[in-house]
């Protein structure tokens, strides 16, 4: 038994989750109530990490040049160990911190509360706590080396179930309020105290989620085959589709409700800046770090082109610079000079590569944060107080205050970015860009002139983000230097990164993940940098394509398989065509 | 074939006319500048002191980015990567020793043995520093050795941001006030010049720092193996250099330079929060960059060089225009810096002055 | 008539090393020229020096009549000199048809709004881009054509890696053809075939082709005219017979006669 490689692994798990308890994530997702009173988010997690840990040290392994795999006993066993050994560590840390006291512990780390140690400890004395860790420990060890003895398929469909209770379970924020919407009583499945899942929900859940899963096992590759044919073949699909979709987007905010429309402009805003910043990134291959910058100048721009005020201590006082616009005449502007001030930040950095020209960008990005916030800049921009009164850029009455109408404007304006991502990327610009981002000497030597694409990267990417900016003014209704940070710059590349750069619908699905859940989940806001810092590095690490890689690449191979077997086909059936082959025949091919 | 013919657009050499332009606006711009500094009316110039004490202050804060500087240029020689995190673990060791100094400032440890006290704040600080460079380097970026460049670079920022978060949950958003020990409090005078005592300690033990790292690097046989590293990773170890041990060996001393950097930066600004590996980190990239990155001396001298340029820049190019509260934009001065250096010369004050191109 | 390339006294140094000494020669339309010589010559850093992607430190390079020193790389493709890498340089992502289309660039110019919008004019211009890259590719036989174009250009075999390499160089245009050592690494049967090509090259597409080579059989059956070159200079020039006979030709190659 290699109990020192099964050991480190289960050890690793503990530091995990003595990570997470110490940051204070632990005390925040223990008042997630997942299932009941009894599943908390933090009692999932527990459950989760020997569970994982001993899923993953039992995996089959290379040993001498052959993929062994561990017989039942064996796995369930290690995985017994490994498990051990997470719930060991915790309950080592948990004696330890009783004994030692509370108390001076958190002199230092200021998160080890008594309600954390009561959470690790199920209520119980350090003691049964401490015993319940390690029984715990063993027991999730060996069912998740058990697990791994299952075969392939049924873990799929399993691992599917389970997370689909969990998702929603985190989702208790929206669905009941979108169940009540449709006139459905969401009290059997949400209880409306705890807010998280009722067991029998839950059990409904699980069951729900096990067929679906099982039958997509089964059917589901044919039926996505179908649907693709179909969407080629019969052009009326591609409108259905179409239609259902827009349907769909359209009655989100309705469904639910004005606080998670909130939320949903948050991710819009992000969406419009990570389609922007995928230009660049994506596209391109240029890793901007300074993109706050065209959010930030988008913002300030249409504040002052619509007539908004500094806001000073004393109340209101008029830019240096201010014209009274209306919004709709005003962005069009601002988007050319966000375009301009993309040639700008482009300019300088056209002859470096990757490290330095990540660092100039973020260079130049704080640049622009210090001088919105600069007493130099305070009669232009209103300092360290900023501005207010910006225009709610009402159309017939609409105010895009409102979070749910301003869902509409962030969607319109998501929906354009998008559109013309994907026509650039599919033009002769996005080819020049891609034989840009592959192999920049050579592209240059094939006639692409690599100042031309990359400013043009600059200018449209800027373009994009400065919309964002613009919306962000106009929903808030007033701009502090605060909301104009290098996090945004970080966050809006990972909203790229951890979707797939350059994949439209990566960007979509990042904004969602990374700004959604925690936007979601206030017990999350907190540690969102601590998230996507750790994103980020599990996703360079384990999948650095992105969760939905570039679409179009993957598709190509697919179709490649197809087409050459019918070419073999056409070949083969005639025969004139196999004479004319070249004299030296195919064998090099 | 078409027969095509050049445009005089395309033939104008604009990068060139562009390049020219800047620079000579550059150098109107902080002529200027300076004159209209040094000619302000008697009340509102700054005093031949003042501009002293910006000298030293910059030479100080010089000294501190040198030792973090340094931190990336070995990094970058060894693994052509900029180590984006190594603000961080700057921090990591100022914090760690903040917890010592804390103790021993209330149990009077602090003044009654100053010297003894301020090397366990030094150990502290190199010992948390070192163990993070190295587990980020064991969990971060070797498994990333051999991949596209872009990878480890934002590997090296999702580190950058997890680490500050993860401090920021362990001890909280507080600005902690960072002890100063009564003996460094206050001036000496030297060679007639007033200066600060912290300045003065800041200044030996960087320099003292950096002499042992050079002697260290041309004069072992691990600092010969972590030049020949630095040349050519793949011949190296060819010649039977272990380039892991080198890696990790370079990466423990830029951890522990930074270490000690953290506790000069604290006693000199008195206080450490979470957020304070950031501007430093960059700044000191920047420093890196303007010695010459990849080279030694270029790190230290680029640390000194910013360093006056951050403190007297602002006073001395911004006041006389009247651009108030000048030093609101000391960062911009460094920024500037850095983006202008890669412009005109990429290799460095210390390079070879040619554009490095890819 | 002036030659379509002349090349006059060019210079070229690494740090101490000479890459090219003071290098004469032209190249007339319509001819096919050979460059041959021993490693480190200075021929890979000739095409460079006549691509743009290094300027030289003395001498000249003069194409129609005007210089072309100091102009980018994509200029002078946009002028009609297109190359090929003595590592295959392909975009290894991209599909074998997207690979020549990349060739096509300097020869269409749809902006931002006829992309976004899809004018009919970008459509025009879309289609004949793909007519004309697949015409390149097609040069080559069946052997990148049909379902071949679809694949990533990682996945071709070697050969067809050089060939779809010459594809898109072909692909923009050009009027002049720098090959750097084509048919390196290719088994015997390929490079006849290509040795083939080349002379095609210049018979139906009217192309003017400067090659690089270190196979004397090819040298032999597609060079008008041989230039030997050693330690960054001429050394030698003339018919093939003439230069392969050329003592001091035969002194660089370490008495390598060449094969009859």
């Amino acid at each position: 038994m290699p109990i020192g490689r099964l050991v480190r692994a289960g050890l690793v798990g503990g530091i995990g989750v003595i990570f997470v308890s110490l940051v204070g994530l632990m005390a925040r997702i223990s008042e997630i109530n997942l299932i009941g009173t009894q599943v908390t988010g933090a009692y999932a997690f527990l459950a989760l990490v020997p569970f994982a840990a001993a899923y993953i040290s039992v995996r089959p392994r290379v040993v001498a040049g052959r993929l062994e795999e561990l017989t039942a006993g064996r796995s369930v066993s290690f995985g017994a160990v490994t498990g051990l050994a997470a719930g060991g560590l915790v309950a080592a840390s948990l004696l330890f911190t009783s004994w030692y006291g509370v108390e001076r512990i958190r002199e230092v780390f200021i998160e080890v509360t008594q309600e954390l140690i009561d959470v690790l400890s199920f209520g119980q004395s350090a003691i049964v706590g401490a015993s319940i860790l390690v029984l715990g420990g063993l027991l999730l060890g060996a069912a998740g080396g058990g697990f791994r003895t299952l075969a392939p398929e049924a873990r799929k469909v399993l691992a599917t179930a389970i997370s689909a209770t969990l998702l929603m379970g985190l989702l208790q924020r929206i669905i009941p309020i979108a169940m009540l919407q449709l006139g459905l009583d969401p009290d059997w499945m949400y209880d409306p105290i705890s807010s998280g899942l009722t067991w029998v929900g839950a059990a409904v859940t699980f069951f729900v989620a096990l067929g679906a899963a099982w039958l997509w096992a089964r059917r589901g590759r044919a039926a996505r085959e179908t649907l693709r044919t179909m969407t080629r073949e019969q052009p009326g699909t591609r409108v259905v589709v179409g239609l259902v979709m827009i349907a769909i987007l359209a009655t989100i905010p309705w469904l639910v409700g004005s606080v998670i429309s909130e939320v949903l402009g948050a991710v819009m805003v992000f969406m419009l800046l990570g389609l922007g910043l995928n230009i660049v990134v994506g596209y391109a291959g240029l890793l901007d770090l300074g993109y706050v910058a065209f959010f930030g100048f988008g913002a300030y721009a249409t504040a002052l082109l619509t007539g908004a005020t500094l806001n000073t201590t004393t109340g209101s006082a008029a830019p240096a610079l201010s014209l009274h616009l209306n919004f709709y005449v005003a962005l069009p502007i601002v988007v050319l000079l966000a375009a301009g001030v993309g040639l700008l930040i482009g300019a300088p950095v056209l002859r470096l590569r990757g490290d330095y020209l990540a660092i100039v960008t973020l260079g130049l990005g704080e640049i622009v944060s210090i001088l919105i916030g600069s007493n130099w800049l305070k009669p232009l921009v209103g300092g360290p107080q900023g501005m207010r009164n910006i225009t709610d850029a009402s159309i017939a009455g609409f105010s895009f205050r409102d979070p749910q109408h301003f869902y509409y404007l962030s969607l319109a304006f998501v929906l354009l970015a998008a559109f013309v991502s994907l026509r650039l990327s599919g033009s002769r610009i996005g080819r020049a860009w891609n034989a840009m981002r592959e192999d920049e000497q050579v592209a240059d030597a094939m006639g692409i002139s690599t100042t031309r694409y990359k400013l043009l990267a600059f200018a449209i990417g800027g373009a994009v983000g400065s919309l964002g900016g613009a919306l962000l003014a106009v929903r808030i209704g007033s701009l502090t230097p605060a909301s104009f940070v290098i996090l945004v710059s970080i966050t809006a590349l990972a909203v790229v990164i951890l979707g797939g750069m350059g994949s439209i619908p990566g960007v979509i699905v990042g904004a969602l993940v990374l700004i959604g859940l925690p936007g979601l989940l206030r017990e999350f806001e907190e540690y969102r940098l601590l998230i996507y810092g750790a994103a980020l590095i599990s996703i360079m690490i384990l999948r650095p394509q992105g969760l939905i890689p570039n679409v179009r690449r993957s598709r190509e191979l697919h179709e490649e398989d197809r087409s050459q077997d019918k070419w073999a086909g056409d070949l083969a059936a005639d025969e004139d065509t196999a004479a004319s082959l070249s004299p030296l025949g195919e064998g090099s091919g | 074939m078409p027969v095509v013919r050049m445009s005089a657009f395309e033939r104008f050499p604009w990068r060139r006319v562009i390049l020219v332009s800047l620079s000579i606006f550059i150098g109107i711009f902080v002529v200027y500048g300076s004159w209209k500094t040094l000619t302000l009316p008697e009340g509102e110039r700054y005093s031949g002191a003042a501009w002293l004490d910006f000298v030293i202050l910059g030479i100080a804060q010089g000294a501190i980015l040198a030792l973090i500087a340094l931190g990336y240029t070995l990094v970058y020689g060894i693994l052509r990567m900029i180590n984006f995190a190594h603000g961080e673990i700057f921090m990591v060791g100022a914090f760690a020793s903040y917890f010592f100094a804390d103790a021993y400032l209330k149990s009077g440890y602090l003044n009654r043995h100053p010297v003894s006290a301020l090397g366990i704040l030094f150990l502290t600080a190199i010992t948390t520093s070192v163990a993070v460079a190295l587990l980020l380097e064991r969990v971060a970026y070797r498994p990333l050795r051999n991949s596209p460049r872009l990878v480890p670079l934002i590997t090296a920022i999702g580190a950058s941001l997890f680490l500050q978060s993860a401090v920021r949950g362990f001890f909280g958003t507080a600005t902690r006030g960072y002890p100063k020990p009564d003996v460094l409090t206050g001036t000496w005078t030297i060679f007639g010049i007033e200066i600060a005592r912290i300045e003065v300690l800041v200044f030996v033990v960087s320099v003292a720092a950096m002499i042992v790292l050079q002697l260290f690097v041309s004069r072992t046989k691990t600092g010969k193996s972590m030049r020949a590293v630095a040349e050519d990773s793949e011949i190296a170890s060819l010649m039977g250099i272990d380039v892991d041990r080198v890696v990790v060996t370079t990466f423990a001393i830029g951890g522990a330079l930074a270490g000690i950097a953290g506790v000069l930066f604290a006693l000199s600004f008195e206080q450490v929060n979470f957020y304070m590996g950031f501007r430093p980190g960059i700044a000191a990239f920047t420093a890196a960059v303007l010695g010459g990155i990849g080279s030694i001396g270029g790190a230290a001298l680029g640390g000194f060089a910013l360093g006056l340029l951050q403190s007297v820049g602002p006073a001395l190019l911004l006041t006389g225009i009247g651009v108030p509260s000048p030093f609101q934009l000391k960062d911009v001065v460094t920024f500037a810096v850095l983006v202008l250096v890669l412009i005109f010369r990429p290799g460095g004050l210390l390079g070879s002055g040619g554009a490095e191109k890819v | 008539m002036a030659p379509l390339l002349e090349i006059v006294g060019v210079q070229k140094q690494f740090g101490g090393l000479s890459a090219l000494a003071g290098l004469d020669l032209h190249v007339d339309e319509g001819e096919i020229v050979s460059v041959i010589g021993p490693n480190g010559a200075g021929k890979s850093t000739l095409f460079n020096v006549i691509t743009g992607l290094y300027a030289p430190d003395g001498g000249d390079v003069i194409f129609r009549g005007e210089s072309i020193v100091g102009l980018r790389p994509h200029l002078v493709a946009k002028l009609g000199i297109a190359r090929t890498f003595q590592n295959v340089h392909l975009f290894p992502n991209m599909t074998v048809l997207e690979n020549a289309m990349v060739g096509q660039h300097c020869r269409s110019k749809s902006g931002v709004v006829g992309s976004v919008l899809r004018l009919p004019s970008t459509r025009r211009e879309e289609e004949r881009i793909r007519v004309r890259a697949t015409e390149a590719l097609n040069f080559f036989g069946s052997r990148l054509s049909g379902y071949r174009q679809e694949q990533p250009a990682f996945s071709l075999s070697y050969a067809n890696r050089r060939r779809l390499e010459m594809a898109r160089a072909m692909a923009t245009d050009p009027s002049l053809l720098l090959l750097d050592e084509p048919t390196a690494g290719m088994n015997p049967r390929e490079t006849l075939e290509l040795r083939d090509h080349i002379v095609r090259m210049r018979d139906e597409l009217g192309l003017t082709v400067l090659v690089i080579e270190h196979d004397m059989r090819v040298v032999k059956g597609v060079s008008d005219r041989v230039i030997a070159c050693d330690y960054g200079q001429k050394i030698g020039e003339g018919s093939y017979d003439e230069v392969a006979h050329n003592d001091r030709v035969i002194e660089a190659y370490l008495g390598t006669k060449a094969v009859g």
